[in-house]
Parts: structure tokens; sequence; C-alpha cells
């Protein structure tokens, strides 16, 4: 049990970086903090989804003089790279809810948010 | 071309209106109308010659994107008829809004093709990836458009979504990297075929993460939460396409995965089939439930929302080829119902600038066509035969009773009439109790531009429920080919 959680670390690191971003989202009642609990979720699901692509010993993908097998998976690499860009706005448009709703309230704690309705 | 179309212009969207802001909203009906002559092309060759696939420049899947066309995609046409109807309203309905300066506008229509390109997307895509892509461009767009409003806590309820809806977003990727390692493809037809001797119990893991994420941008039943808020702070126009489309955008993607995995019959589903069904009902219950006690009209529809979705879902778990039938029917009528109704609360706003259902009495002297239009929608989705919503609930009843589950057929028709009593109330509301405020007597009917989005989808409704024949003929091949690939399930 505990050999075959020490071979995939880095697979027990992400689902660990998951399990903390969500006891952050979930209890922080700072908006701020409650995103950023988000984004370490988002960046353990990127880990888990690039540590897919390894290969033990590979290379570097790119075509060229001295390029030689094996090459690590480049798909997983591609398809975070749009995860990456999808997850920037997503936290654009978070931090300017943010600063709208602290113009508008006057505070960025959950708790008095729910208070003020 | 289908999505490209909006998605272009969407990006277009602000540099047309750069001179005249005015130009904006012709613009956008414009993008919609190209949209929906594509769809319709597509739709037609679909029942003709049945599903298709297009790839992507050209690359043969396993290794290229593509984009599959098949009855599941002719959702694709209510996005069309929905979409471009909103678009539509929402000429004098934004114009009106005080949350949103003039200048700003074209960047609303932006966000609204924006949002319908990537519903069309969903409904057509073939590809994994290119589903989670599609899915998080219909979330983005569809947080900021809740924020549109400006009404007071519309910030709050925008970012609660967002919260909530990233969340789920990520659980859908989740499953898709964790697919993509049992089987090395991303390309549905691909995946499904590979998933064959793929390892049962990470298998099992990814359609949880699926069917979790799905299920809260479906919300359904605990995970709800987020959107009696969202739907019912957003525009009117906006409610109309977050209630009538994008919920259904986790309906599709439940589809999509059920499409998958029945293909492989790697996974026994009935577990997943039996949580399904209690959610639904489950949902059916609660969201009529809450429904019944609110007086925000919006808020009101927003509960019906999920406890419409909770038939849907119990349809999809029943798993019975009625229920299933019923189901899909259903994602079709309540996106016409619901748009219609809403539709119609936003033009009672509009006039009156009142949201409740106590300061709305007696409207329907002063609106008889918008409260007509909504009498109509309120029929409809109670499920009174001679409208749209009575051939779905029917279907699903019939096929709780085929999956030998009366239980959930007494649950539906328990939840029905939780529907009734509240609808009742906003029926008894237009037309029986005595207006609270004289002024609202003296209020005009809607103007054109938002009266015939309205009629025209009250008339669907009612034509919907004569003609039900007309989607059962598109859907009952799909239905017998997903569950016949099921082994008999």
């Amino acid at each position: 049990m505990i050999e075959a959680l020490w071979q995939n670390i880095d697979y027990v690191a992400s689902v660990l970086l998951f399990c903390i971003g969500l006891y952050a989202m979930i209890t922080k009642s700072n908006l701020i903090k409650k995103f950023i609990g988000l984004n370490i979720m988002e960046t353990s699901v990127f880990a888990f989804i690039v540590a897919l692509g390894v290969v033990e010993g590979g290379d570097a993908p790119i075509m060229g003089v001295g390029a030689s097998p094996p090459f690590i998976n480049p798909l997983p690499q591609s398809l975070i790279l749009t995860g990456i860009v999808v997850a920037v706005s997503t936290t654009a448009l978070a931090l300017s809810l943010i600063i709208r709703i602290h113009k508008q309230c006057g505070t960025i704690e959950a708790d008095e948010l729910r208070e003020m309705e | 071309m289908v999505v490209l179309a909006p998605l272009v212009g969407a990006v277009l969207t602000p540099i047309v209106a750069r001179r005249d802001r005015r130009v904006a909203p012709w613009w956008a009906l414009g993008v919609m109308s190209v949209t929906s002559v594509a769809a319709v092309a597509l739709m037609v060759r679909v029942a003709q010659e049945g599903p298709f696939s297009y790839y992507m420049s050209g690359w043969v899947p396993p290794i290229g994107i593509e984009f599959r066309f098949d009855e599941v995609s002719a959702f694709i046409g209510v996005v069309c008829l929905v979409g471009w109807l909103a678009v539509l309203y929402s000429f004098r309905y934004i114009e009106w809004l005080r949350g949103l300066e003039k200048p700003r506008i074209p960047y609303y229509y932006t966000l609204l093709l924006l949002n319908l390109a990537g519903i069309i997307g969903i409904s057509i895509t073939g590809d994994l990836f290119n589903l989670f892509v599609f899915l998080e461009i219909v979330s983005l767009s569809g947080y900021a458009l809740v924020a549109v409003s400006g009404e007071r806590i519309a910030d709050m309820a925008a970012f609660k979504y967002l919260l909530i809806g990233a969340v789920s977003s990520l659980l859908v990727l989740l499953g898709i990297g964790l697919v993509y390692a049992l089987t090395g493809s991303l390309n549905m037809a691909d995946v499904s075929a590979r998933l064959a001797d793929a390892p049962a119990r990470p298998l099992a893991v990814a359609i949880g993460a699926f069917t979790v994420g799905f299920m809260v941008k479906a919300a359904i039943f605990p995970l709800h939460i987020w959107l009696p808020d969202a739907h019912a702070i957003a525009p009117s126009p906006v409610s109309a396409v977050l209630s009538g489309l994008v919920v259904k955008v986790g309906i599709i993607g439940m589809l999509r995965i059920y499409q998958i995995v029945y293909g492989s019959g790697a996974v026994d589903m009935n577990g997943l089939n039996q949580v399904l069904m209690w959610l639904g009902a489950i949902s059916i219950v609660m969201g009529a439930f809450f429904a019944v006690f609110q007086d925000d009209i919006k808020m009101m529809l927003a509960y019906s929302t999920i406890s419409n979705i909770g038939y849907i879902v119990m349809g999809l778990g029943l798993a019975s080829s009625f229920g299933v039938i019923g189901a899909s029917i259903h994602v079709f009528n309540h996106a016409l119902i619901k748009a219609t109704l809403f539709f119609g609360a936003g033009a009672l706003i509009f006039r009156t600038g009142k949201r409740t259902l106590s300061e709305l009495a007696g409207v329907g002297r002063s609106m008889p066509l918008t409260a007509a239009a909504m009498s109509i929608g309120a029929i409809s989705i109670v499920g009174i035969p001679p409208t749209a919503g009575f051939l779905c609930k029917w279907y699903i009843a019939l096929g709780a009773v085929q999956a030998e589950q009366p239980f959930f057929a007494f649950a539906l028709v328990f939840g029905a009439l939780f529907i009734f009593i509240y609808y009742i109330r906003m029926v008894n509301a237009f037309y029986f109790r005595p207006p609270v405020d004289p002024e609202i007597l003296a209020v005009k009917e809607a103007p054109a531009s938002m009266l015939v989005p309205i009629l025209v989808l009250a008339a669907l409704c009612l034509i919907m429920g004569v003609l039900g024949r007309l989607p059962l003929t598109f859907i009952e091949p799909a239905v017998t080919r997903l569950l016949s690939t099921a082994g008999g399930g």
C-alpha cells in the first residue's frame, strides 16, 4: 500500500493539493482566499494531467538536430496550456467581480456580506 | 460553420459597433440568423442520412478533432431559436437596464453570442477535451452575463455561480484526464472502443467526476444552491438562455458520457442510474416545494427549473426506453416553456418595475397578451394535455412504470401537483386578485420586440403539444441505439 503510494507520488501530491484547495474554498470567508483555494485546486488537476504524460528519461518533444526518442507525451501539456488559459480568464473575471462587490458593499468577507443581504 | 459563425461574430461585435453602438443588436441578430440557417441545414441532413462527422482541417480521428452531428445535436435547433429570440428581446430590455452603461452594450451581445456558440459547440463536439473548452466558454460568459444586470446582489450571485461552476468544470477536466490516462485517446468514439479493457475502478472514479461535474451544471439537488440567485438576478433574456439552455449543457454532457460508457460496456451503470433516479425525484419535489414559497416571480421560475431538471434526470436514470425518450423531449420542451415564462416575466418587470407576485396582481388586465402567453407556459409546464409539457411527463411516467418503479411515477405526479399549485398562484395573481397598486392597470402592453418572442414561444408550446410526434421521430432512433448498446439495460 505505502509502496504503491510512493511509486505514484505525483498523483498523491495532486490529490493532496486538491484537498487543500477544497478546504480553503469551503472554510475561508474572505472571497479572495476562497478564490486562491480554487486556484490551488485548478493547479492540482493541471499537475495531475501533465504528470500523465511523463516518460522516464524522456526528452522534450521538439524535432530538430539531435532529437532522439524517447520523448515525453506532448498532448497533455498542450491540453493543459489551454486549461491554464481558461484558468487565467476565470481568475480575471473573479477578481473583477470581487472588486465590484467591494465597491458596492464595502467588504469581501462572505459572512458580513450574508448579513447585509 | 455553425459554431464558427457566432464565435467569430461575437468577437467582431465591439469592433462593428465602435462607430455606432446601435448597430450591435442588428449585427447579433444577423449572426444568429446565419447560424440558424446553418443549423437547420445540418438537422435536415441528420434527419435524412443519420449521424455524420466533420473533421477539423482534414485530420482523421483519433488524431484530429471531430465534430459529430447526431440526434443529440438536434438540440442546436432549439438553441438557435431561443438564442435568436433572446437577441431580439434584448433590443429594448438591455437599453432599459440601469446597471449597464450604454457604451458597453455591444459587449453584452458579445457575451450572449459567445454563450450560444459554446452551447452549440458542446452539442456537436465529438472530442472530450473540446467538450471541456466549450463548457468553459459557456460557463465564463454565463458568469459575466449574470453580473450584467447591476442589481445589488448580482455580483455576489455571479461570484457564487463562478466558484461552484469552476469546481464543476475542474471535476469534468479531472474526469477527462482520467479517461485519457486509461485509454490514451480523447475522441469519444475511440474512447468508447478502447474502454472495454480498462480497469473498472479508476473508470468508476472518472465517471463519478463527470457525473458530479455535470450535475452541478445541471443544478441537481443537492448541487443546486447557485441556481436560484443567479437565474433570478440575471437580466430576463439571459435568464431565459441560462435556464432554458445552459443547464441543459449538463444533461447533454451526461448523455455523451452515457453514450461512451454504454458503447463499451466496461462498467455496470445500474448503481449510477439508481442515484440519478433518486436525486431526480428529490429535485422535483424540493424545487417545487421551494417554488411554492417564493413571491418573487423570477425566483419562482428559477426553482421551477430545478424541479424540471429533476424530471429530465429521473427520466435518464430510469434507463427504460420511454423514460429516456421523455427526458430527451423534455430537454427541448422545457427550453421552449421556460424561455416563454422568463421572457414574459421580463416583460412584466420591464413595464411595471415590480417583480413580486403580490405587487403584480391584476396585471392580466393591462397586459393581456403577455399574461395569456405566460398562462399557456404555466399550463404547459404543469403538463395539462394539449400542451408541450404533457407529452414528456407522460413519457417519463410511462418509463417509470416500464422500469417497474411505480414509486417514481408517483413522485412525478406529486411534483406536478406542487408545480400546479404555484403556477395557479401566478395565474390567479394575474387575473383574479384585485390590483394592490392602481398604477398597474395603466401600464401598456410590452413593446413589439419583446412581445414577438413571447408569443412565438407560447405558440410553440401549444404546437409542440399537438405535433408531439415530430421530435419523437427524431429522438427515438437515438434512444434505441443508446439503449441497445447497453445490452438490454
